[in-house]
């Protein structure tokens, strides 16, 4: 049976609709949408060369700029980014970037061209612990300078919340799979399988190699006391992970009670019901006015008749029965449902890695780096403040700046 | 990013790459060519320099697009006539460039009104540091007929003019040519005659864009009067493609080197113009309409098309469409070849239906109950007309008929 979890929600562009897009763009002077990505895209830029029929060149701007740029593409929160200070709203609506980018992005796959090169081999090793976004995309930033990078992962395939975390309607194995061949074209070496702390310890990592980067993310949820050790209760993190792993082939069950509103539970509440939930409600904290979640989220979780109740706190937890009060009103919820997930944000994992934390950060200079150790932290676990895959290329890119530094370089 | 050596050599000069701003108002003052330099362009021809006696004195507005549909500036007509700022503040301006920019190439556009203001004008701009000359016989706005394309359609005069050029300066030197004219070959050679080592073509095209139906005048309006003048762009591509090939088809022209222009905007106009013979390429009306940040895609679209097509050189693909485009007596007439219409890709708009039957042979039928098409091949006569308006591309070339009692190897055909 066809599964329709595996299928792009999103059918995306085609060459039409694409000329389209782009024509509708202003190509206007001092472009918004340019200065507004955490990771430096230029959408100006490649949108002219779409319009200006050179989509290699548009391939050539995306990829150059950004080692995940298919990934963002498909991924991205534009509304809050590029998106969102698109002049084109003084005619109608903003430019749908995300969607141009997804063609272009995919045109480069199609048409097999190899735009990122290895850099000139300058004798330096670089150890990656993680190959999250943060991890893959530090990977290939380096490899293009002349590094020698070692990528550890703990799990048998690299991609971390990629991988594991993200529906496949959104961002498919295939995809994925595309853009980390690019990084290993480029001369990865990587381990997986390998956890670190267990199989290799950091400190060997810190003698062996010239500088190690710790890329681990937040893989695990967060369970608030009330839901501790309780059999219907699930965390989105590892419920996600487990559709994917098994391609969407897991049994659901009618009644889902999903707490959290950011991204992770809709994705969460539309996985349930492209997989046959009749009924899935979120309760979410925030107010619809203040939410979390990307619009596109909100929107696919709306369009598949996802309940959504906003502005009420869980109180108390019995079984199956979860007790909910309105942060303002006077409003108390009771909710049985068949099976909980919670969505309620996520933490990190360190297992056996020796790193000092404070408030869900590895402490580190404003240069991700651990002390005057060869040890640099990068991604969610660093000061870095965009918990989103954009937000992972972004510390990668002022992580390369500084590992240069350090090593000597420029 | 991708590399190639995009350089080519036009009349013994060499250019880093075949993109010029033409002679316009793009390329009006230091400021502007100096900003075009910069963003990429390999030369600049500075806005027509005329002699100091002629005053120019400009209307307002100036200019007019051609919409169709939701696309503006199909076309575009201007009603500017050569560079209004004194001769003497243009050479400085050249001078200033040249020094400034020396291995970009700077072509000095000049107009004169008789044989001693061309060869004064020719001699002034050589000395200023121009790297070649070009002769505009060709503005169609010129508010004295002693001047402009009424000079370009006179072979005569064209030639005697190329000579007091020659004789003013030793600089290379193309002429501009006026598409306002049946054979332009003729106007050519004459040029080249006189002394001319190139051909630019082409000017713009005599036109009235638009008429303001209340008004009863034409646009732009001035006072309540309006002018006919030269019309631009992207639709007159066809038009300037056209010329150059039958100045390269003309046997006395055959290697005639030509530096094209209209309605260039994106690489592909560019290598068209080069397949046809160009070697270097003249741009107005788009930079009008988008800035000179445009040359960026031209510059790395054509190195694109080189790579894929395994070019090193730019010089290998000049003129490589010429031996194709032949003699309408002398295509193979000895086949029809039927639209193949791709069902699940058709929306089933009926576009080609009705097309087919307004505008050529009713062949196409269509299912009101399936809202599919069907080409009935009895009365087909393979024009594509229909994939010509089909919205989703959804009709191509499909089966081929051989006509009665003629021979084709259908193998071998070169659809």
């Amino acid at each position: 049976m066809e599964c329709k979890y595996l299928n792009d929600l999103d059918a995306g562009l085609n060459f039409k609709t694409l000329k389209l897009e782009a024509s509708r763009c202003l190509l206007c002077l001092d472009a918004p949408c340019s200065k507004e990505c955490p990771a430096g895209t230029d959408p100006a830029k490649f949108i002219r060369s779409v319009r200006f029929d050179n989509l290699k060149g548009a391939a050539e701007t995306i990829r150059e700029n950004n080692p995940l740029g298919g990934i963002c593409a498909r991924v991205c929160p534009t509304e809050k980014y590029c998106q969102k200070g698109c002049l084109r709203c003084g005619i109608d609506k903003p430019i749908d970037i995300g969607s141009i980018q997804r063609y272009v992005c995919d045109f480069e796959q199609k048409t097999n061209m190899k735009i990122l090169k290895k850099g000139v081999d300058n004798n330096k090793r670089i150890a990656i612990v993680g190959s999250g976004p943060s991890g893959l995309s530090l990977a290939s930033l380096l490899l293009q300078h002349g590094y020698s990078v070692d990528l550890y992962e703990k799990n048998d395939k690299l991609g971390g919340y990629l991988r594991y975390g993200i529906p496949s309607y959104r961002l498919s194995n295939e995809v994925l799979d595309n853009e980390i061949n690019k990084i290993i074209d480029l001369g990865l070496k990587y381990h997986t399988n390998t956890e670190i702390g267990k199989d290799i310890t950091l400190n060997e990592l810190k003698t062996y190699f010239d500088a190690v980067v710790v890329a681990i993310g937040y893989s695990k949820g967060k369970v608030l006391d009330m839901f501790k050790d309780n059999p219907y209760v699930e965390s989105a993190v590892d419920f996600l992970k487990r559709i994917k792993e098994n391609d969407g082939h897991v049994l659901v069950d009618d009644n889902v009670l999903v707490i959290g509103g950011g991204d992770v539970s809709m994705d969460i509440c539309t996985s349930l019901k492209i997989l046959g939930s009749t009924n899935v409600s979120a309760v979410v904290y925030e107010e619809l006015f203040e939410f979390k979640a990307s619009k596109k989220e909100l929107e696919d979780a709306r369009k598949h008749n996802v309940t959504i109740i906003d502005g009420y706190v869980p109180t108390a937890c019995k079984d199956n029965h979860v007790t909910f009060k309105h942060r303002r009103l006077p409003y108390q919820l009771e909710m049985t449902a068949d099976k909980i997930v919670l969505a309620v944000g996520q933490t990190y994992d360190l297992g056996n890695i020796d790193l000092e934390m404070e408030r869900g950060q590895v402490k580190t200079k404003y240069n991700y780096q651990v002390g005057d150790s060869n040890v640099f932290v990068i991604g969610d676990i660093s000061i870095n403040k965009e918990k989103t895959v954009v937000g992972s290329v972004k510390s990668a890119k002022e992580a390369l700046y500084y590992i240069n530094k350090y090593l000597g370089g420029f | 990013m991708v590399n190639k050596d995009l350089s080519i050599e036009f009349l013994g000069v060499k250019f880093e790459n075949p993109f010029c701003l033409s002679s316009s108002p793009v390329g009006n003052c230091y400021e502007m060519c100096k900003k075009a330099y910069e963003v990429g362009f390999g030369g600049v021809v500075f806005k027509t320099i005329g002699p100091k006696s002629y005053y120019i004195d400009e209307v307002s507005p100036r200019f007019d697009k051609l919409d169709k549909e939701d696309t503006p500036f199909i076309g575009f007509k201007n009603m500017e006539q050569i560079a209004e700022h004194p001769l003497e503040e243009n050479l400085a301006d050249l001078r200033k460039l040249k020094d400034e920019f020396p291995n970009k190439v700077l072509i000095a556009s000049i107009m004169g009104n008789d044989e001693k203001t061309w060869e004064e004008l020719a001699r002034l701009v050589t000395e200023a540091g121009a790297d070649m000359i070009e002769m505009n016989l060709s503005c169609p706005q010129m508010t004295s007929h002693a001047m402009g394309s009424d000079v370009g359609t006179n072979p005569e005069l064209c030639k005697k003019y190329c000579q007091a050029v020659k004789r003013g300066s030793k600089l290379p030197m193309m002429a501009k040519m006026t598409p306002n004219i049946t054979d332009m070959c003729e106007v050519a050679i004459a040029c080249l005659d006189g002394g001319a080592d190139g051909i630019a073509a082409i000017n713009t095209v005599k036109s009235i864009c638009n008429v303001d139906i209340n008004k009863y005048v034409g646009m732009p309006i001035i006072d309540g009067k309006s002018s006919i003048s030269g019309y631009s762009g992207k639709a007159i591509k066809p038009i300037a493609l056209r010329f150059i090939q039958q100045m390269r088809d003309n046997p006395k022209l055959k290697n005639v080197e030509i530096s094209g222009i209209g309605g260039i905007e994106t690489w592909v106009d560019a290598v068209e113009f080069i397949l046809l013979g160009a070697s270097t390429l003249q741009m107005t009306t788009s930079l009008m309409q988008y800035g000179y940040r445009i040359v960026e895609d031209l510059k790395n679209g054509l190195m694109h098309y080189m790579e894929d097509k395994g070019v090193d050189s730019l010089k290998d693909l000049v003129g490589l469409a010429n031996k194709n485009i032949i003699p309408a007596e002398n295509l193979n007439r000895d086949y029809i070849v039927y639209p193949q219409i791709d069902l699940d890709t058709c929306i089933g708009c009926g576009r080609c239906y009705i097309s087919c039957f307004d505008g050529a042979h009713q062949a196409m039928e269509f299912n009101k109950e399936t809202r599919k098409p069907f080409c009935n091949e009895e009365k087909c006569v393979g024009c594509h007309l229909c994939a010509l308006v089909c919205p989703v591309d959804a009709i191509s070339k499909g089966k081929i008929k051989v006509k009665p009692n003629r021979k084709v190897d259908i193998k071998n055909l070169s659809l």
